[in-house]
């Protein structure tokens, strides 16, 4: 497979070039640059990374780079691909340099593939638009780069529909796809951001090799530092459609020199790793005196009947004190958000029972169970789904009220959600807007204030964070922890991210597959796991430290090994 | 490069776009949308234009519908009958205005009712599942699996309906489709986040419904009605063709064009085109109406 | 879920909606003046022959022992004996059923053919004055009558321009209605037109959609043609839920074929159903709603199981 048509020629100037570039989208309300005065370039054999929060303009910037900038966009300036200019050029140009000189991997591997033809079938597609290579040659071909992508079985699966294949895999097809034709040039949009760690890990690990073997440049777009930390050769910060900082990763990520990057490094939340031969911290938060304020037993959650039947939740046992917050962690599928629906009693559980205030919801009659569940205040993930855009913020925030303290006048109904709306740390007069007109964040502090009206005993915060930019997050989990040791209600915070709940978290538990895989003090519980897939889901998280990052990957790459040899000796 | 950034910016601010755009209120962009379809402003335009011409129009243009005249039947177009006048002596452009009124309410009231019976029945089963929507929607299929038409001309052989007859049948047999929207909006809107919410801290089933549940359809069942009351405009021109139709001399759009069906073959263009004119514009314009509310709305349903 | 377990589900759901149908026409049996009786014995029938009818035939027994009655009959094909025509209405509608089925087939297949294309010509020049000559000219065909368009294309295609003959050719046996092609033409255009309007409108939205996903992106990002984009990849999946739109088009189709077949004379389901009509011929009239329900469920489960074929998706069970 080495170079037999490449197109990574060893020039001497940058494979990409951005020169002044800008984006112009031409909206509903008038034209908005996305994009102002960008610069960059990426030279063959290096992974310029471009780092920024949401709306700052990156992903613009690697579809402009494509040619393949939506319809309402206009770029203006230069970009050049291996000297041929983008910007402006004939479709029929583009077409020629997309799939060979340069190719694209994209965030949703979902969606990236067309569902009804088969993976081998579209990978052919791509190498058979650029090379005069018959069909059956090209299939054979797919197969190998099924193989090299490191697709188990890729005669089989290459003639597997897309839908066949989990979310790792298909996304390594797509990479598949992009270096089909050995491109110079390879654009990442945020790859990672919707798999799991532990696949995150692996598909870095594959781009990675796949660059240094043919010498490929990598422009990668992320909003993660860690993973920049993790692959980035040199780093370019975004803020608000312009450059603010460039340099070499250890420069940028160690020792930034632009006020917005500071900011930005100093809210990323960080995993604190063990270093070896350190103790574990005392485990001081155990509170097993008090009595529980949720309390799961055995539940298990079966959806579904006969073969098509889903086991969820299969024997999982969890409580939650007052004044504590308990961390349900684990990868998608792992059912932390299922035990979480079954806390709150939106899913009835198969077997086991769930206890809420010391009354066992099952034994009680509906109306006797609504009025236990004024105690509980929730926060879900979408901040746009979350709030009714038909209602003004005030009327979200006043449901609880309406629903349980009926008697309430209008007055002392405004007084209170003003009141709640002051702890959020939002202005009272956003009271009187619509949840349209705020910003995620400021959404999701609505949430909050609306889980809090009530002063309840238990909040169940799923993944309350994850659809935010850190600098945001940081704040949203602020709020929530000061209001927690004012009110002292307990906490249910379900989250995909070992950092965040490190943080926030005084006992944590780890599921997988439907089941509590370990639990325990998060200090000791994430430090010194005590099975291997807690420890493997740890050395998947990268750190936004270059240098410690190079360690932990060397580290986990060389447990995996250990591991696979260990498993064939 | 970093002129732009202002120091001590809270964090927070980055969707600066996303709170630009909405400064402008949601039901003011919706009409904006709405305006710039060219196809729907015309479509609103002949609604009005018909809605004048029928019940202001006789107002202007004065003529005898009650009586037979037959010493002036089927005469041409003329300084004195504009549109000539059909078989019994009627002046055609006042029967066009006399019949369109039938047309039009008969329409307009049908569509209507099929679509809040269709809204009750597709928000009861979708928000209910299991089932208790699964037999709800059977019904549903069985009603669809007998076509419209087959139905009217059965009811035409047992009996002869009034006003408000014709229109309670015409919605009972119009309901369907809307149903099946309604379930489908229902369903969606019962796992959104807000009502998940609600349920989690002890909300009533009621209040989902009426709080957000049914507002949040609101602009599904407009875009339902608009077609709806199209279809129903079109049905009532199959109506009278179907011999359900107002009894003379009472008569509507389609009662006139199929009056006149024979008398086209003896060349009496007028008594067919105007009829048959009117209610492809008015049936069009109703369609390019709803097509353009549900763009403005981004409503899915309906190609 | 399996194939043969979906189709399992897929055929009980068309039982049950079936079983549904027949409730609705004996209600509609027992709601004709004078009852089912009547409608057997005719309009001349005294009261009393109606009474020794009734107790004769049980129908003075509970409604739901004559509802089960009703449906054994069903099962052995006996749907009652037309009172004008003097024939078991099952041999009626057997004669006919071929006709209208071969003349809604061919009506839906122009009308396929013709809106497919059309529908992504739209959505590929969307916004530009094709597409809205197009969608104009759509929503005119979806609101004309059948009946006035079958006039106007009479008028024109006929009368003016003697290109077609204005009636459809008459005969018992399908050879017979096909010996004269070009009979077909008119009656086929009028069932057709609402057809290309609606699907036409379908496939624009459809592929609209299509194009505007990420594999679309994914596809050019690869070097792919526009061209080849929209064929090799838009085209099939914009083409999966228009034909599931298609099962329930089927009751449109059949109501189109009752007005065509009057208006043309021809001989099929349409209009024996037309004729039964207008002399009160209730047992016809019944028969043939019974049989054209059947018909459109049937149509449904065909298309959902085509689309099951085409889509990998549909027959995981995840879509």
């Amino acid at each position: 497979m080495t170079a037999t048509q490449g197109t990574a020629a060893p020039s001497a100037g940058p494979i990409l070039e951005l020169d002044d570039l800008g984006v112009i989208f031409t909206t509903e309300t008038g034209e908005v640059p996305a994009v102002r005065g960008v610069s960059l370039h990426v030279s063959p054999g290096e992974t310029l990374a471009l780092v920024g929060e949401s709306g700052s303009g990156k992903s613009t910037i690697a579809l402009a780079a494509m040619g393949l900038l939506a319809g309402n966009a206009r770029a203006t300036g230069c970009a050049t691909i291996a000297g041929t200019q983008v910007v402006g050029a004939h479709e029929a140009d583009l077409v020629a340099l997309r799939g060979r000189t340069v190719s694209m991997v994209f965030q949703e591997p979902a969606t990236a593939l067309d569902p009804l033809t088969r993976i081998g079938k579209q990978i052919a597609e791509v190498i058979r638009n650029h090379r005069e290579v018959s069909a059956k040659d090209a299939a054979t071909e797919a197969v190998e780069l099924l193989r090299r992508v490191g697709i188990p079985e890729p005669e089989m699966r290459a003639t597997a529909y897309p839908f066949q294949l989990s979310g790792g895999q298909r996304q390594r097809v797509v990479i598949a796809m992009a270096i089909a034709n050995e491109p110079a040039l390879l654009i990442a949009d945020e790859p990672t951001t919707a798999l799991d760690v532990t696949v995150q890990a692996e598909i870095l690990d594959l781009l990675r090799r796949l660059a240094v073997e043919t010498g490929t440049g990598v422009l990668l777009v992320t909003h993660n530092m860690g993973v920049v930390a993790d692959f980035a050769d040199r780093v370019a910060v975004m803020y608000h459609g312009e450059i603010v900082e460039t340099g070499a990763v250890e420069d940028v990520l160690l020792r930034p020199s632009h006020d917005y990057t500071k900011r930005l490094l100093a809210a990323v939340p960080r995993l604190s790793v063990a270093e070896a031969g350190r103790p574990a911290a005392p485990a001081a938060t155990t509170r097993p005196d008090t009595e529980p304020v949720v309390e799961l037993r055995d539940i298990s959650v079966v959806f579904g009947r006969g073969k098509g039947a889903v086991r969820a939740l299969d024997g999982v046992s969890l409580a939650v004190h007052a004044g504590e917050t308990l961390g349900l962690v684990g990868e998608s599928g792992s059912g932390k958000s299922t035990a979480s629906r079954v806390a709150l009693g939106l899913i009835p559980p198969t077997s086991g029972t769930v206890s809420l205030f010391g009354t066992d919801l099952a034994g009680t009659r509906s109306r006797a169970r609504r009025a236990l569940r004024a105690g509980i205040g929730v926060v879900l993930q979408d901040p746009v789904a979350s709030l009714d855009a038909r209602m003004t913020v005030g009327e979200c925030i006043a449901e609880p009220l309406r629903v349980h303290r009926r008697k309430l006048s209008a007055k002392d109904r405004q007084s209170k959600v003003a009141a709640v709306l002051d702890r959020v740390r939002l202005p009272r007069e956003l009271a009187r807007r619509a949840p349209r007109e705020l910003s995620g964040g400021q959404r999701q502090r609505v949430s909050l204030a609306r889980a809090l009206v009530l002063e309840p005993r238990l909040l169940v915060a799923d993944e309350p964070t994850s659809a935010l930019d850190v600098s945001v997050q940081e704040a949203v989990l602020d709020v929530i922890s000061e209001l927690q040791d004012e009110l002292g209600f307990a906490c249910l915070f379900v989250s995909h991210d070992l950092a965040v709940v490190q943080h926030f978290a005084q006992r944590v538990v780890v599921m997988r597959a439907g089941r509590v895989e370990e639990q325990g003090a998060t200090g000791a519980t994430l430090l010194h796991p005590e099975t291997d897939y807690t420890r493997r889901l740890l050395a998947a998280v990268p750190v936004p430290d270059p240098v410690i990052q190079r360690g932990r990957r060397a580290e986990r790459l060389a447990t995996l090994a250990a591991g696979r040899t260990g498993a064939q000796g | 490069m970093s002129a732009v950034i202002q120091p001590g910016q809270a964090p927070g601010t980055t969707t600066a776009t996303a709170i630009a755009t909405g400064a402008v209120s949601g039901s003011r962009l919706a009409v904006r949308r709405f305006l710039r379809n060219r196809l729907a402003v015309v479509g609103l335009g002949v609604v009005v234009f018909f809605f004048l011409f029928c019940f202001l129009g006789p107002l202007v243009y004065s003529t005898d519908q009650t009586h037979t005249m037959l010493q002036q039947v089927n005469l041409g177009p003329s300084g004195s009958h504009w549109l000539g006048t059909d078989a019994v002596g009627h002046d055609e452009l006042g029967r066009l205005m006399y019949g369109g009124k039938v047309s039009l309410i008969v329409g307009l009231a049908a569509g209507i009712l099929a679509t809040v019976i269709g809204t009750l029945w597709g928000a009861a089963a979708g928000y209910a599942g299991g089932w208790i929507d699964a037999v709800m929607m059977r019904i549903v299929d069985a009603g669809i699996a007998i076509p419209a038409l087959f139905i009217l001309l059965v009811v035409s052989a047992i009996t002869t309906p009034g006003l408000t007859g014709l229109i309670v049948i015409l919605g009972f047999v119009s309901w369907l489709v809307p149903s099946r929207l309604i379930r489908a909006e229902t369903l969606t809107l019962k796992n959104r986040d807000y009502v998940l919410t609600l349920r989690a801290i002890g909300g009533t089933h009621s209040r989902a419904i009426t709080r957000h549940i049914l507002p949040n359809s609101v602009s599904t069942i407009i875009v339902a009605t608009t077609f709806q009351i199209a279809d129903a405009i079109l049905l009532v021109a199959y109506v009278s063709y179907l011999g359900l139709g107002v009894q003379p001399p009472a008569t509507d759009w389609g009662g006139m064009l199929s009056a006149g069906l024979t008398a086209a073959y003896s060349g009496y263009w007028w008594l067919i085109l105007p009829p048959g004119l009117a209610i492809i514009l008015v049936v069009w314009a109703f369609n390019a109406i709803g097509d353009g509310l549900r763009d403005a709305f981004d409503v899915r349903g309906r190609g | 879920m399996s194939t043969s377990s979906y189709l399992i589900r897929r055929v009980l759901q068309a039982v049950v909606v079936i079983v549904i149908v027949t409730i609705v026409v004996f209600g509609l049996l027992h709601a004709l003046p004078g009852g089912p009786a009547r409608g057997i014995l005719g309009p001349q029938a005294t009261a009393q022959q109606i009474a020794s009818f009734n107790h004769e035939q049980g129908l003075d027994k509970p409604l739901p022992v004559q509802y089960f009655y009703y449906l054994n009959q069903l099962l052995h094909g006996d749907l009652g004996s037309s009172y004008t025509l003097n024939e078991p209405v099952s041999q009626l509608i057997s004669e006919r059923l071929a006709k209208t089925l071969v003349l809604t087939a061919l009506s839906a297949i122009v009308g396929l053919v013709l809106a497919i294309p059309l529908g992504m010509w739209q959505a590929v020049r969307r916004n530009k004055p094709v597409d809205y000559v197009i969608t104009t000219l759509s929503f005119i065909a979806y609101s004309t009558p059948v009946y006035f368009l079958g006039l106007i294309l009479v008028l024109v295609f006929s009368q003016a321009l003697p290109w077609f003959p204005s009636q459809a050719p008459q005969g018992d046996t399908l050879a017979q209605v096909f010996s004269d092609p070009l009979a077909l033409v008119l009656p086929v255009v009028a069932g057709a037109a609402s057809m290309i309007a609606v699907f036409s409108r379908y496939m624009r939205a459809a592929t609209l959609e299509n194009l505007s996903e990420d594999y679309v992106r994914t596809a050019r990002a690869g070097g792919s043609r526009s061209r080849s984009i929209l064929w090799r990849h838009v085209f099939r999946n914009s083409l999966t839920p228009v034909i599931a739109m298609l099962g329930y088009y089927v009751p449109v189709l059949f109501g189109g074929a009752l007005v065509v077949e009057q208006l043309f004379n021809y001989p099929g389901m349409g209009l024996l159903f037309w004729t039964a009509a207008q002399s009160s011929d209730y047992p016809v009239l019944l028969g043939c709603v019974l049989v054209i329900a059947i018909a459109t469920v049937v149509g449904t489960l065909l298309a959902d199981i085509v689309q099951r074929i085409i889509d990998p998706r549909v027959k995981a069970g995840r879509a």
